[in-house]
């Protein structure tokens, strides 16, 4: 079952520090495009990458475009040898991204983030703002529509950010 | 008075970026009716949509399989 709010929701009660980027956190502000993936920028420390992978296992998590007969072996070292990652879990896509683009890490994400309440649980998501500099950043055809969204967005609740 | 964000959604400023949005294709109603739920439930409907979307693909999948079959 699709469960990208339930994801998000293991993260925030495994005290994982990261930040949610990307489409769900267009979302969270009140952006209208479906989206069928997790972006979240993740702090590399190993204490956090044990966090990470505790919350993945269960998941059974898989990185996306690997053919199923290989074999794979998820734990938190596997978390080590990379940065980026792009997997497919039982509640969805899940991409786990050590930087954003015209931002940087983790560290540089923390003070163009917000703090938001999914049902109980806090939750760091990236500003308006700072999805702003990340979208124009990344430069993506695809990603023309998103930014005509936030800058919307950004008008519409500029008095209240 | 000051607007609130549904009102400036619902009825752009000439020359504003939000006009500028629509100009560009953006339905700006949806964007107003999803200000009304929390950043939670937003989510949630994003994650209800994708569950939809997806049943619907495997019915369209399905009955193209059996369009073939009795084809």
């Amino acid at each position: 079952m699709f469960d990208l709010l339930k994801a998000v929701q293991m993260f925030s009660a495994a005290k994982v520090d990261f930040v949610v980027v990307g489409g769900v956190a267009i979302r969270g502000h009140g952006g209208s495009y479906v989206t069928e993936d997790l972006d979240i920028c993740y702090s590399r420390t190993w204490e956090n990458l044990k966090k990470i992978a505790n919350v993945l296992a269960p998941l059974n998590p898989r990185p996306r475009g690997i053919d199923d007969s290989l074999p794979f072996v998820f734990d938190w070292t596997t978390l080590q040898h990379g940065t980026n990652f792009t997997f497919t879990t039982s509640l969805g896509d899940i991409d786990l991204l050590g930087e954003v683009k015209g931002i940087g890490t983790f560290d540089d994400l923390l003070p163009q983030s917000l703090e938001i309440d999914l049902n109980g649980y806090q939750t760091r998501i990236l500003s308006i703002p700072g999805l702003i500099i990340a979208k124009e950043a990344a430069g993506r055809e695809k990603d023309r529509v998103g930014l005509q969204v936030l800058y919307a967005l950004q008008e519409a609740t500029r008095d209240e950010q | 008075m000051k607007r609130t964000p549904r009102e400036k959604l619902l009825n752009p400023a000439p020359g504003g970026k939000i006009a500028a949005a629509r100009d560009f294709g953006i339905d700006l109603t949806q964007l107003a009716e999803n200000l009304r739920y929390t950043p939670a439930e937003r989510i949630a409907r994003n994650d209800d949509a994708v569950n939809s979307l997806r049943q619907f693909a495997e019915a369209v999948r399905v009955a193209k399989a059996k369009q073939r079959s009795d084809g």
